[in-house]
């Protein structure tokens, strides 16, 4: 099934930052990036990269029965996140895990992944996937 | 002063995927003789998911990388990306790189190709373009989702993983290079030619012509420009085909065995191809001591090896653990049978 190729172009520096937008007004961060906020109507948005920022898993579901293109990918997880700090609320595919290693409130990260592709002579399109954060015994930054 | 002695490593990072394959399946499956792995010296090689390929492990590390350089992107004027197995013939990977870390639009951006040392060379020219003052700073990336045809020799070791390095001042670096050297010659070691899926090589060929004689090559050169010699090396990292032939090169130049273990990542994760060498200079920079001087010699078939001395600043102790070490990612390892392998890697062709 061959896409679009402008709309994918267009989001692609939404995609690769994970650009939400905040609403000024009642603090609400929505991510795909918005010019009203849904919450309270304000057009006063500004624009938050959530690249940086670790996620919540609030829910997520098992996909067995996917689209055409999709069938390496099967089982296909998707999930719902709160970011920590913004709480953007997004749905996105978790990556770098099995259905039987998901609880709910666990911490997870973005990454860049190859979300489609146009077959094997088409475009590879990028994007945002979720997986559990690294552990690391080491000091980080940014927790 | 050499113009390396102005320039350095601001920032590394790394990236390994979590999927590992132990050899013992690759045994399983073509018949191979049970002790073929321990002959290489490598117990396990990582698999790049379904969802991954050179583009999202270069990212990953870039990424990293730019955690501990701690730069804006903006100032970064040249994206360049190492790799032999790159997602587009034509379409550069350098750019989708460049845009997810933001460093476009005024960067450079080319893909280098190279064999496994494409990015080694990137590396020297970035001592050129950062010492001349043309740039600030350059990002340099070797990732590798590394390809070898099914029952081959080479699928023991074949494996996936990416390293990324910001290159600027010596003043604001982790290591500063000391001196650089590259030998190269016409060799026929090692080869894909276009269309074909994997690629060949020449067997036994592949060691002494190519491996052995490219990296002594580069490494005496570098010995004959600065007058060091091995002992005046904390750490010898070389291109690691296996986990073998490091220690072999590093007996002929004269290094002690136990110079070469820190920086030796292959009998974890197989070869890496472009991040080969590199991820085993990260591995060193994350335990290294300020004042500690490495010696690290990447190869690439076809065939040419560069070798470069770098010395630790005291700056590499607050660059540490600004971001995942290669130990971190060592760690998160999922082994997986080889029929996952072979759908993650492509290696089972679906009409679509």
């Amino acid at each position: 099934m061959r896409i679009s190729i402008p709309p994918f172009w267009r989001a692609r520096i939404h995609r690769y930052k994970l650009v939400a937008t905040k609403c000024k007004k009642c603090g609400v961060a929505l991510y795909p990036p918005a010019s009203m906020c849904r919450h309270c109507g304000s057009r006063e948005v500004e624009q938050v990269e959530l690249i940086n920022e670790k996620a919540r898993l609030l829910t997520w579901t098992v996909i067995y029965s996917v689209m055409e293109g999709f069938e390496a990918r099967r089982p296909l997880i998707i999930g719902i996140l709160e970011t920590v700090e913004n709480k953007a609320r997004i749905l996105a595919p978790l990556t770098d895990v099995l259905p039987s290693e998901l609880k709910p409130g666990m911490l997870m990260e973005p990454v860049i992944r190859r979300i489609r592709e146009e077959g094997e002579t088409g475009l590879v399109y990028y994007g945002i996937a979720f997986r559990p954060v690294l552990s690391s015994e080491s000091p980080r930054p940014r927790e | 002063m050499l113009p390396e002695e102005r320039v350095g490593i601001v920032g590394w990072g790394v990236y390994i995927p979590r999927w590992r394959l132990s050899l013992k399946e690759i045994v399983e499956v073509w018949g191979f003789n049970p002790e073929q792995p321990e002959e290489l010296g490598v117990s396990e090689k990582s698999v790049a998911g379904v969802d991954e390929d050179a583009v999202t492990m270069g990212i990953e590390a870039a990424r990293n990388a730019l955690l501990r350089a701690g730069v804006n992107p903006k100032e970064i004027g040249a994206v360049w990306f190492g790799t032999e197995s790159k997602p587009y013939a034509v379409k550069p990977s350098a750019t989708i790189v460049a845009e997810a870390i933001g460093a476009t639009p005024r960067a450079m951006a080319t893909d280098w190709e190279f064999a496994c040392r494409a990015a080694s060379e990137a590396i020297r020219a970035s001592i050129g373009v950062v010492a001349s003052g043309l740039v600030k700073y350059t990002l340099v990336v070797g990732s590798d989702t590394a390809q070898a045809n099914p029952g081959d020799v080479l699928e023991f070791t074949a494996s996936s993983a990416a390293t990324a390095l910001v290159i600027g001042s010596r003043e604001e670096s982790a290591a500063y290079f000391e001196a650089s050297a590259t030998y190269i010659t016409d060799t026929p070691d090692f080869w894909r030619r276009d269309h074909s899926k994997y690629p060949l090589h020449g067997e036994a060929f592949t060691g002494e012509p190519a491996y052995f004689k490219h990296i002594v090559g580069a490494v005496k050169a570098l010995f004959e420009k600065t007058g060091l010699r091995p002992e005046d090396f904390d750490y010898a990292v070389f291109h690691q085909p296996n986990g073998t032939f490091p220690l072999r090169v590093a007996r002929m130049l004269g290094f002690p065995k136990e110079k070469v273990p820190p920086g030796l990542v292959t009998p974890y994760i197989g070869n890496s191809y472009n991040s080969s060498a590199l991820i085993g200079l990260a591995r060193v920079l994350e335990l290294a001591k300020p004042g500690q001087r490495i010696l690290v010699a990447p190869f690439g078939s076809g065939a040419g090896s560069d070798a470069f001395s770098i010395v630790v600043t005291e700056r590499v102790e607050e660059k540490k653990y600004r971001a995942p070490t290669v130990e971190d990612y060592l760690k998160r390892r999922h082994l997986i049978n080889y029929s996952l392998y072979a759908k993650y890697r492509g290696l089972v062709h679906r009409i679509e």
